[in-house]
């Protein structure tokens, strides 16, 4: 019957999610930006992957711990020419999946230069994540594990390897980031009530809070809306490993 | 006799033998022979009875034998007894002093009053029979009393039946009655539950409480479910019945309190969210928008306040990104940047297209069509359903607001620059997210509009800012005291210009679109118009102007060399072709003068020009002897100097032809002018000799052979290089 169809949750068929997260995907041309993410949202190898133009979006949303978090993706044209348009969705991300080329080692010597370019253009507490993609084509392999893993160190990013085409590793990056960028705001370096942080809170995390007087008629007024999502703080805090001291 | 045998089984023998009645007697009769009166008590008793009948007093005697028999009376058959047995009580009591006739009086006695006795039992009996003839009496009364009232309360039954008969057959009647009203009332009742609804429905309809709960729903889609099933039930054969015209009308009214409450709701809701910066739809917005979409009168209403409010918060937004940037400046403002006309622009286009894709997602799923994930580059394909409609209406509109600003901003950078180069990759940018918006959100919507104007302004901008560069190349003459023939500074500069031009538009957002180098080729065609043209008719034009002036300079080296110039320039990107095809027509043309100039300037070097322009301008009738330039004596000195000149290194490559730029033209140039030379050496000795064989020249053979070449054509051309052309 009718009634039925409201007695199983249908807001979980529907995409509510706690924090919604901005990323970019960025790195040189060729170097498997956009099948990644294809696998990412679409699970499946992207055939025939043509140069991207200019920036694409896509979103998913993963669930990370209790947490619902909605990804909206930008996939950036990694061709020289299109820097000037890409360098503009730079602005306001939370997360960098900055992705390189195992095969193919001129991809990997200009991360320095893309990863500066990133926190220069998005914000300073870009978490970024350093991917080596094609990681199924290990005989062709230019770049060493061991190598970008010290780079990535040395840079103050995560670091693995994932290959597009067999689905390897491939939503590991962006959980990744989204881990880091959830202890961030946990910690505080990240607010998500301020427009541009790259981060924002869903109506599933406010509607948890204050079931009850969601739909009150009183406005919602960033003082009530501040009282609500501090003590969303705590509900973080709860499951998060090791969480840090504030 | 067997009974004997079996004395202690009185009852058996008793229903076995027929002689029942003797039985007993005899049994008796048997103990009292058989018993022995010797004992004392017996004895005793005897004597005291042999006493009385002894005493005359007979009275007493009778009294005694009265109460003697009396005693005995209960015994069956006593008297018979005991007439019968004087004999044995004789016998064995042997009294023998007892007197006959005592016995025999007490015998009649005994007789009299057993009579009596007897007598007084009869009259005893008769009396109780009397009592119970009486009693019998009493009761035969009482039993036809009885049966009077038996029959009176019979009649009394039947004329009870009678009469309740009407009452039971009422009775029955009442309850098949009762039973059809239960019947029909269950079916009102299931009609009712079918057709109407319950309070709790009604209350969940058109309660004032603001909230949509499941209940509501549901209560909605039962109203929905009778009015759909009234419909039909209605359009059967008897037409619409009054119940079905009331149901109607009823769950009109409650279905269109419903569409209100949804309306009211969404119409809160949407202003209340419409305030915040990112968007998401909950279950039951979705169900809202869906079940109000059967209103399209209400939905567009309530639309409005969602435009409405994304319309101020995404202007809001968008000037905070403008002035204020992210989270303590970062990111820095958009307007910081102004400076930079590139990132600037490029900022806040890429700023609204964001916006659009996250406002796109939230009406995408608020009219349930995020099913399909599409990526924001592919192109939208419309379905041309409803919702379709609806989500590129409120896209539009959510994003009006945002165009003035951004016009205004971007017009004002536009106008603002002065390097053509920057305005032209600023149109270039913009024509870019045009043509990404178009994809996204259509050509018709406002902000596609004003992307197209601002590119076309753009591109105009850039334009009139190449035309005004061409028209300034006019402007600055050359430099009169320059003996150089190489291209002037200001086409260098131009082509300068137009080569970055041309790898702006190479490495273009656009290109890579379109695939076809015919249609790029196009596309570009108009700015190489304006780049080219006016560079090309300043070099001829500057070139004539400082000939007049300068006749020495080489005027047609000049034009060649910036013509080669600007064709290098253009070379290497392939979407020129066209334009190089024509250029390659003015440059044939230039090098057809030059080679005409030049051949005039090597006949002349070779002392021939003379002897040349008579021979093409002679009457045929006057013989080339009579002529002064060809008469044999200056015919011999000119190609003695011809001779000569074949010497100089000028026939290998002329000097004149060095300054000119392309190496290649110039072998080209003098190639042509030394083939037109063989030619007209040729052209002599035929004539020469033609005449000389008619003896109209004398020694013709000779004077042509005195020298190099000795009018051997295939000499000359082995000499000046063109053997392989003969």
């Amino acid at each position: 019957m009718e009634l039925n169809e409201y007695d199983v949750d249908a807001t979980e068929l529907l995409e509510t999610y706690d924090f919604l997260m901005k990323y970019i995907i960025i790195g040189e041309a060729g170097t498997g930006k956009s099948c990644l993410l294809h696998h990412f949202t679409h699970n499946a190898f992207k055939d025939h992957s043509q140069h991207t133009i200019g920036v694409e979006f896509s979103s998913r949303t993963v669930k990370l711990g209790e947490k619902r978090i909605k990804l909206q993706l930008w996939d950036t044209a990694g061709q020289e020419r299109f820097r000037s348009v890409t360098r503009s969705y730079y602005r306001g991300a939370a997360g960098v999946i900055l992705v390189y080329d195992i095969t193919n080692r001129a991809t990997f010597l200009n991360l320095s230069k893309w990863l500066a370019d990133a926190r220069t253009l998005a914000s300073p507490h870009l978490v970024a994540v350093l991917v080596g993609n094609k990681s199924d084509r290990d005989e062709d392999r230019e770049v060493e594990w061991s190598e970008a893993s010290r780079w990535a160190a040395e840079n103050g990013v995560h670091f693995l390897e994932a290959s597009s085409l067999t689905g390897d590793n491939v939503e590991a990056p962006f959980l990744l980031a989204a881990r880091s960028i959830l202890l961030s705001i946990e910690s505080g370096v990240l607010d998500p009530e301020k427009a541009g942080s790259g981060v924002s809170y869903g109506d599933r995390a406010l509607r948890r809070v204050t079931s009850s007087s969601h739909l009150s008629f009183g406005s919602f007024g960033s003082l009530s809306g501040t009282r609500r999502r501090r003590s969303d703080k705590f509900q973080l805090r709860n499951w998060m490993p090791s969480g840090k001291c504030c | 006799m067997s009974l004997a045998v079996s004395p202690t089984t009185p009852t058996q023998h008793a229903i076995s033998s027929t002689p029942a009645a003797r039985n007993p007697i005899t049994l008796r009769l048997r103990k009292i022979l058989g018993t022995t009166f010797t004992d004392p008590a017996t004895t005793e008793a005897l004597q005291t009875l042999s006493q009385i009948y002894s005493t005359p007093s007979a009275s007493v005697a009778t009294q005694t034998q009265n109460a003697d028999q009396n005693a005995h009376d209960d015994d069956d058959g006593w008297s018979d007894l005991d007439s019968e047995g004087t004999t044995p009580r004789e016998g064995p009591s042997g009294h023998v002093d007892v007197p006959n006739e005592t016995a025999s009086r007490a015998r009649k006695n005994l007789q009299q009053d057993l009579e009596n006795k007897l007598a007084e039992g009869s009259q005893q009996f008769l009396k109780a029979f009397g009592e119970v003839d009486q009693k019998l009496d009493d009761l035969q009364n009482i039993v036809v009393e009885m049966r009077q009232h038996c029959d009176e309360a019979e009649t009394q039954l039947k004329l009870t039946e009678e009469a309740s008969r009407s009452l039971l057959e009422q009775a029955e009647s009442l309850r098949y009655e009762r039973q059809q009203v239960e019947t029909q009332k269950s079916i009102v009742l299931s009609f009712l539950d079918r057709f109407t609804l319950n309070d709790d429905e009604i209350e969940a309809i058109t309660s004032r409480e603001m909230s949509l709960v499941p209940r509501f729903f549901s209560a909605m889609n039962k109203t929905e479910r009778i009015r759909s099933e009234c419909r039909v039930l209605m359009s059967g054969e008897d037409g619409p019945t009054k119940a079905g015209m009331d149901v109607m009308a009823t769950t009109f009214s409650y279905l269109e309190q419903g569409y209100d409450k949804i309306h009211r709701w969404l119409t809160f809701e949407f202003r209340r969210i419409g305030r915040e910066s990112q968007l998401e739809v909950t279950s039951v917005m979705c169900e809202a928008i869906r079940r109000l979409s059967e209103r399209p009168e209400l939905l567009s209403d309530t639309l409005t306040f969602l435009a409405e409010a994304r319309q101020s918060t995404l202007l809001a937004l968008f000037l905070d990104a403008l002035t204020r940037g992210g989270p303590s400046g970062l990111p820095r403002p958009i307007e910081l940047h102004a400076h930079d006309p590139i990132r600037y622009v490029g900022d806040m286009v890429a700023w609204v297209h964001q916006a659009i894709a996250a406002e796109c997602e939230f009406l995408e799923s608020l009219f349930g069509l995020s099913g399909q994930t599409r990526m924001v580059g592919a192109v939208r394909t419309f379905n041309g359903s409803d919702e379709e409609e609806w989500v590129k209406d409120l896209l539009d509109s959510s994003v009006v607001k945002l165009c003035v600003p951004l016009k205004v901003r971007v017009l004002q950078t536009v106008r603002a620059q002065e390097s053509s180069i920057l305005s032209y990759k600023v149109a270039n940018l913009l024509q870019y997210y045009m043509l990404t918006m178009q994809r996204t959100i259509g050509d018709h919507s406002l902000l596609s509009q004003t992307l197209q104007e601002m590119t076309d302004v753009s591109y105009k901008v850039f334009f009139d800012s190449i035309e005004a560069q061409g028209r300034a190349l006019h402007r600055i003459p050359l430099d009169l005291n320059d003996p150089s023939v190489s291209p002037p500074h200001s086409i260098i500069d131009h082509a300068q210009l137009l080569r970055e031009i041309m790898q702006v538009y190479d490495s273009s957002l656009l290109s890579e679109g379109s695939s076809d180098p015919s249609e790029a080729s196009v596309g570009f065609r108009s700015i190489l118009d304006v780049m080219v043209d006016p560079a090309v008719t300043m070099c001829a034009a500057a070139a004539e102007e400082k000939a007049r002036l300068r006749p020495r300079w080489d005027r047609a080296v000049f034009v060649l060399n910036c013509l080669g110039y600007l064709e290098n320039v253009l070379e290497p990107f392939s979407f020129t072709e066209g334009k190089r095809k024509e250029m390659r027509e003015i440059v044939d043309e230039r090098v057809r003068l030059l080679e005409d100039e030049h051949y005039e300037g090597i006949l002349k070097d070779a002392s021939l020009s003379d002897v040349i322009r008579t021979l093409k301008t002679r009457d045929p009738a006057t013989p080339l002897s009579r002529l002064p330039a060809t008469e044999p004596e200056a015919l011999a000195k000119a190609l003695s100097k011809f001779s000569l000149w074949l010497s100089t290194p000028d026939v290998i490559s002329s000097p004149r032809l060095f300054p000119l730029s392309s190496s290649l033209l110039a072998g080209q140039v003098h190639h042509g002018a030394l083939r037109r030379l063989v030619h007209a050496y040729s052209a002599l000795c035929e004539e020469v000799r033609a005449e000389s064989a008619r003896g109209k020249y004398v020694a013709g053979s000779v004077v042509l052979g005195r020298e190099r070449p000795f009018g051997q054509v295939e000499l000359l051309r082995q000499i000046v290089g063109l053997e392989d052309e003969s």
